[in-house]
């Protein structure tokens, strides 16, 4: 993309730039603020009261007070919102006279101190800690009592405990397997080397991009739910969720790989006239294809780990029968299941360790 | 005179962080030449090779090559301009992983359709082409080896047959042997003269010792800081435009 035909242009264009980062700067000074004064008033509030005493009105105060506030200290070059951004953008960080120092006895590095400790604070006061519960001996005598249990495992159900694993490990690998074709042919229009070029490409990657960031950060635990009402509760609506988790992980992983192939082999076959498929193909796809096996046996690996997990909401394996058992409150019978699984699963961890080092 | 090949004029570029890396340059480059180009680390050298064949888009100005003009061409009509324009560069950019002889063959891609090339199914007339390169180069006896087996001077070898696979008007060199020691270096530039004399194709060679542009180019031009400062002949670089191109600092090395 040739943006710039003239420096003319390129200035106009610098000082556009400024304009915005002031205003992410400000942005981002102004959530800072907003946060520290909160949390400062509301665990006062409750380690005063022991509880939230703040009327209404006085988040508004709050807020008028941050936008002034942040008004000011976005106007330093040295507040820690400005310089989260001139340090970050291409066309600012080369600029000197933008850029300070983060120094921890500045008034930043109070600043975020002050953020930290508060954070901390609010934590514990939000979570609600509570050591007694924790130590009491009515406590201690129920994780006795589960111990004991876990560590008596009843071997009369292993066949089925056994017949449980078989299903969550085809889950595993089927979601994976159907997960890596997918994968592979978009993962070319998720790297940013390869698309950034064209317009056209340009909103091809952001599209992919945000999609499979998206399918990524829900969780295969919602994903399963989400199937296991869509095709009822069972072994396909897990193998489901996974599938469609890895693909989108899959995806960020390949693409990330194809990002950082050596450019020099593109530059040369696209030097030849070739045609930008058969560039992709000569020039990429030899660099790829062991990192790409590598990345999906431990993705195979993470799955049956997560195959494990899915059960527990209705995607079938073992995971549902631990929660029948769980239910019942028959505690031998779920040592059982939990020492199949984590036999299972080192077993297989050590196994994809073993297939990734004699790739490389 | 011979006729003018490739004509540049008042080329600009400004890389998108800004960086304004050609001022508005302007040469010919002449039928069967050997032109280099001389300038400092960062002098804009690669930008403007690659701005040649387009692996770099251009800012404004002209390149006309084959009665077009480069910079207003469509993709589809530019990656038909890039097969007659051969390049090879400075870390040879070979496939790695690939034999020898299918790196060679890459060199025809623009000539196959999408089926073959992806099943790597070139003619007979191609693959004897390809060899016959890779024996002008001297290396037809290790066709069948991996790429990355070959020593630097091999690897660039293997690079030039590959240009050569394209039949190309022009050939680009980025500083072909900046990365080889002496000999090695020397060998790699005897090779390209040979394809400049006899098989009487076109060169531009990015170069760093003045001891190698003395020996191979018919011509030169320098670049500083974007702008082209000299044009002449090798022997015209006297102590005051060295130190005009290079700074008042710079002693010259040679290469022997
Ligand atoms: N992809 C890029 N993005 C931004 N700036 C670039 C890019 N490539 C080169 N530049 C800048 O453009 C200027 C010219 O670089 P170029 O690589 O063309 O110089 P060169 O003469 O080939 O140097 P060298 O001898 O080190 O190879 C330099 O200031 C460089 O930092
Ligand atoms: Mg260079």
């Amino acid at each position: 993309m040739n943006k710039f035909k003239t420096t003319e242009s390129f200035e106009n264009h610098i000082s556009k730039e400024k304009r915005s980062a002031k205003a992410k700067a400000f942005f981002i000074n102004f959530l800072l603020s907003f946060y520290l004064f909160f949390s400062l008033f509301f665990s006062s509030s409750y380690l005063i009261y022991e509880k939230n005493i703040l009327p209404s009105f006085f988040y508004f105060i709050l807020l008028a007070f941050s936008f002034i506030f942040s008004l000011l200290w976005t106007s330093k070059n040295s507040s820690l919102g400005s310089m989260a951004i001139y340090k970050t953008n291409k066309f600012l960080k080369n600029r000197k006279e933008l850029q300070s120092e983060f120094n921890l006895f500045s008034f930043s590095g109070i600043f975020i101190s002050l953020v930290l400790i508060l954070t901390i604070l609010l934590g514990s006061i939000l979570v609600d800690i509570n050591l007694y519960l924790l130590f009491s001996s009515q406590g201690l005598s129920g994780a006795k009592r589960i111990f004991s249990a876990l560590f008596q495992p009843n071997w009369n159900i292993i066949s089925q405990v056994l017949s449980s694993m078989v299903d969550t490990i085809f889950i595993a690998f089927l979601a994976t397997f159907i997960a890596i074709p997918i994968a592979f042919f978009f993962s070319f229009f998720a790297a940013r080397n390869l698309m950034k070029n064209s317009l056209l490409g340009n909103s091809v990657y952001t599209v992919i991009r945000f999609i499979s960031n998206f399918t990524r950060s829900v969780e295969p635990l919602v994903w399963a739910v989400i199937f296991s009402v869509w095709v009822g509760v069972g072994p396909f609506a897990g193998m489901l969720a996974l599938a469609i988790h890895s693909v989108s992980s899959l995806i960020k992983l390949y693409s990330e790989q194809i990002e950082s192939v050596g450019q020099g082999p593109l530059e040369a076959i696209e030097s030849t006239g070739a045609h930008p498929v058969l560039v992709v193909w000569y020039a990429v796809v030899p660099q790829i294809i062991l990192p790409y096996l590598s990345f999906t046996i431990y993705r195979w690996d993470i799955n049956i780990r997560m195959a494990t997990v899915i059960g527990l909401v209705g995607g079938g394996g073992i995971g549902t029968l631990l929660v029948q058992y769980q239910g019942l409150a028959q505690w031998n019978e779920v040592g059982t299941i939990v020492i199949v699984i984590a036999s299972v699963v080192w077993l297989m961890d050590y196994l994809s360790a073993k297939l990734r080092e004699a790739i490389y | 005179m011979s006729k003018t090949i490739l004509e540049i004029k008042n080329l600009e570029k400004f890389y998108e962080n800004g960086v304004h890396a050609l001022k508005s340059v302007s040469f010919d480059v002449k039928q069967g030449e050997f032109l280099a180009v001389i300038g400092l680390s960062g002098s804009g050298k690669s930008t403007m090779l690659r701005c040649i064949n387009g692996l770099v888009p251009s800012s404004s100005g002209e390149i006309n090559f084959q009665g077009q003009d480069i910079i207003s061409l469509k993709s589809k009509e530019l990656r038909l301009a890039r097969k007659s324009i051969g390049m090879i560069f400075q870390h040879f950019n070979l496939i790695s992983r690939k034999s020898v002889l299918v790196n060679v063959l890459s060199g025809s891609l623009a000539k196959v359709s999408l089926f073959n090339g992806i099943f790597a199914k070139f003619s007979k007339k191609e693959t004897d082409k390809a060899m016959s390169n890779l024996e002008l180069v001297g290396l037809k006896d290790k066709a069948y080896i991996r790429a990355d087996e070959l020593s630097g001077g091999q690897q660039q070898r293997v690079a030039i047959a590959r240009a050569l696979m394209q039949d190309p008007e022009i050939l680009l060199a980025d500083e072909p042997v900046a990365s080889l020691d002496p000999a090695t270096s020397h060998s790699v530039m005897d090779h390209l003269a040979y394809i400049n004399k006899e098989l009487n194709k076109t060169v531009v060679c990015n170069l760093h010792f003045l001891s190698l542009v003395r020996k191979y180019a018919t011509r030169v031009i320098a670049l500083k800081d974007g702008k082209l400062v000299f044009e002449g002949s090798p022997l015209d670089i006297d102590e005051a435009w060295f130190k005009r191109i290079y700074g008042e600092q710079a002693r010259e090395v040679g290469i022997e």
